[in-house]
């Protein structure tokens, strides 16, 4: 044997979440420095360039803050059922079919002034994608089938409805056969806020921050946490284990649809089959990170919005734009490694955690 | 619709089935050891880039295959030692595997040139057999890949029920605490199963791209990785099973470009999401057939060993 093993801590090392997050970035960008080496880049350069486009002037910000809408969004869609103990996989979907929804409204209603369209697309993006994630909330409620599998299955089924939408009809009848969806009306745009900057960075802001406090001081709030601790529990004190679960998936899928209301009218003429470009899938990243507290997705939205848009500024470098892909992923494999002695010490074989405690103290 | 159509398609069936079944195979390995893995699109594409650039430097298609079999396992490893050795969440671990894998193989091949004729699998031909009207144009001309495919699912049929292993690695997935009781090494047994998973991904994206679709473009895996994940529910866990299902998807997905040749109005598109659908369809009727009976998923799957905690 190993002669080590890996024991509980008593309690959770204070602030070891953001050390370990810390720590992840540390190991990403290391680990990301010999990659680039390998292949001809010149690492520090490269990370110079990435932080200078995301933070280093109004215009990186404004570009970042605007990433870390659909991120941060998508990121509290996965953290509310997460707060639950559940987890919807499906954000990458909900994204997608909130961007169809609010792409709807715009279709029904084109010649309405921008100040009732927007709120009425952004509706639609809502709607859109609470009705992906109704299918696995009953499912899961009613006959406890499992969330992830279904809310993954179905990311697939809505990249493959945006692509029909796009193919055929919702086709651009102007848009010399290409599988394009005819541009959204002039007046659909979310206004700017500053430089790239849309106000969907307010609305996510307020959507997020809003439902860390309300959640936190709300009872419904406080039955979700008990829920997601011990369903005997929850049963006990008289929750309704099956309206919780039906109504969290739900929301969650509402919240991630929301996103994808945002990112059509904030950034984009049309909708397109990349909506969701990957933001579910980040999101899932950030919501874990984030230990499923609302005030640390923001945080790490933010941060990951950084990684994303400063990626996607190296391209003209000749550094392709996938290296921000690894580092999440490698930021996210460090931050697990490193959050585990957070929660757990090492301790020799044969000897309890309890005898090292008391040989210690 | 005449018979080099249809022969046509039932080479593409053979072969789609073959690309899920490598994958959906080794998913059920690990899955049945009580290891979610959502990483094999990621180790998938890996794989794919992998065996694309050994093909194109050596000429040689079992070096490239071989190549991105140890790329693939090497890659299950990450997860392995995140969320099996370290007890991480499995879901979180997975799916970052898949973005890091699309991530990596997107990175590392984008200037991937084609400078001479990839190495690729010929049809293995197997003497008089080949000869047969319709089985001597599809089974009996299939690459050694599919014929490699088909004994490893014989193999792991035969070790999950009629070996001790097999028994171990089942009982693992059940209740990974009464196997630890029993003497068996939890964390080992994981480890294995999901290497194995992850050679088999490896493999299957070095089908992918030196037989069935020969060259490499970010993006060329195309969701195949989450049929695999699909598959492995729709054939209950079991290799026979996953292996009817691979075919049946993998027919769903030479259906797709045909359909019109075949005369049927209906989107190529909407056919391609039938696989998600139905394997919908297959957990809910699991759910309500297990209301009064043993799930038919793995117990134990998803959840992290920790012996103290047990």
């Amino acid at each position: 044997m190993l002669g080590i093993r890996l024991a509980r801590r008593e309690t959770r090392l204070p602030g070891g979440q953001v050390l370990a997050i810390l720590i992840g970035l540390v190991i990403a960008l290391v680990l990301g420095a010999i990659l680039l080496t390998a292949t001809g880049h010149s690492a520090g350069e490269v990370y110079a360039e990435m932080f200078d486009s995301a933070l280093g002037s109004r215009r990186g910000w404004s570009a970042t803050l605007t990433r870390a809408v659909p991120l941060g969004l998508a990121g509290l869609a996965v953290a509310v059922a997460g707060s639950m103990g559940m987890w919807n996989i499906g954000a990458e979907g909900q994204i997608i079919a909130g961007a169809i929804g609010a792409a709807w409204v715009a279709r029904l209603i084109p010649g309405v002034p921008g100040p009732a369209l927007i709120p009425l697309m952004l509706i639609g993006g809502v709607l859109g994608g609470a009705v992906l994630a109704l299918g696995p909330a009953w499912a899961r409620s009613q006959l406890g089938v499992n969330e992830i599998i279904t809310t993954l299955m179905l990311n697939e089924v809505a990249i493959r409805i945006v692509r029909f939408l796009v193919n055929g009809p919702w086709k651009d009848p102007e848009g010399n056969n290409f599988p394009v969806a005819p541009e959204l009306p002039e007046q659909a745009a979310l206004p700017i806020l500053f430089e790239r900057a849309h106000i969907g960075v307010i609305i996510a802001a307020v959507v997020v921050i809003g439902f860390g406090v309300w959640s936190s001081r709300s009872k419904w709030g406080y039955e979700l946490r008990i829920a997601g601790s011990s369903a005997q529990a929850a049963e006990y004190v008289g929750i309704s284990l099956r309206t919780k679960v039906f109504t969290v998936l739900l929301l969650s899928g509402a919240i991630a649809g929301l996103a994808g209301g945002i990112e059509l009218t904030g950034n984009s003429s049309r909708i397109v089959e990349g909506v969701a470009n990957g933001f579910g899938f980040a999101g899932i990243i950030v919501a874990a990170l984030a230990l499923m507290r609302p005030s640390g997705v923001a945080a790490v939205a933010v941060a990951f919005g950084a990684v994303q848009i400063g990626g996607e500024a190296i391209q003209t470098t000749g550094v392709p734009p996938s290296i921000s892909n690894v580092l999440q992923a490698l930021i996210l494999f460090g931050a697990l490694t490193a959050a585990v002695f957070t929660e757990y010490r090492f301790v020799r074989a044969g000897q309890s955690a309890g005898a090292v405690e008391a040989a210690t103290s | 619709m005449n018979e080099t159509t249809i022969i046509g398609l039932l080479v593409s069936v053979i072969e789609f089935g073959t690309l899920l079944y490598l994958a959906a195979l080794g998913e059920t390995i690990a899955e049945r050891a009580g290891v979610l893995n959502l990483g094999v699109e990621g180790m998938m594409a890996m794989g794919g880039m992998t065996a694309f650039w050994v093909g194109v430097e050596t000429g040689n298609p079992w070096a490239a295959l071989i190549a991105a079999v140890i790329v693939g396992g090497a890659f299950a490893m990450i997860h392995g030692l995140v969320a099996v050795v370290l007890g991480a969440d499995q879901v979180v671990s997975g799916l970052a595997l898949t973005i890091f894998g699309l991530g990596l193989s997107a990175f590392l091949g984008r200037d991937l040139i084609v400078e001479r004729p990839n190495a690729t699998f010929e049809p293995v031909r197997v003497g008089p057999l080949s000869d047969i009207p319709w089985l001597g144009d599809t089974i009996f001309s299939m690459t050694a890949v599919s014929w490699l495919a088909i004994i490893l699912g014989v193999i792991t049929w035969f070790v999950f029920t009629r070996t001790r292993a097999g028994l171990a690695l089942r009982a693992v997935g059940e209740s990974a605490a009464t196997a630890d009781a029993a003497g068996t090494s939890v964390v080992k047994i994981r480890l294995l199963a999901v290497a194995i998973g992850g050679f088999l991904a490896g493999a299957s994206g070095a089908f992918l791209t030196i037989v069935l679709a020969p060259g490499w473009t970010e993006g060329t895996t195309a969701g195949r990785g989450w049929i695999a994940v699909a598959l492995v529910i729709f054939g209950a866990w079991k290799p026979g099973r996953v292996l009817g299902g691979s075919l049946l998807f993998g027919g769903l997905i030479a259906l797709e470009p045909r359909l019109q040749t075949f005369g049927v109005e209906i989107s190529p598109i909407l056919l391609s999401m039938l696989p998600f659908v139905l394997t919908i369809v297959v957990l809910v009727l699991f759910s309500i057939r297990s209301r009064n009976r043993p799930s038919v998923a793995p117990a134990a799957i998803g959840h992290a060993y920790r012996r103290e905690e047990r």
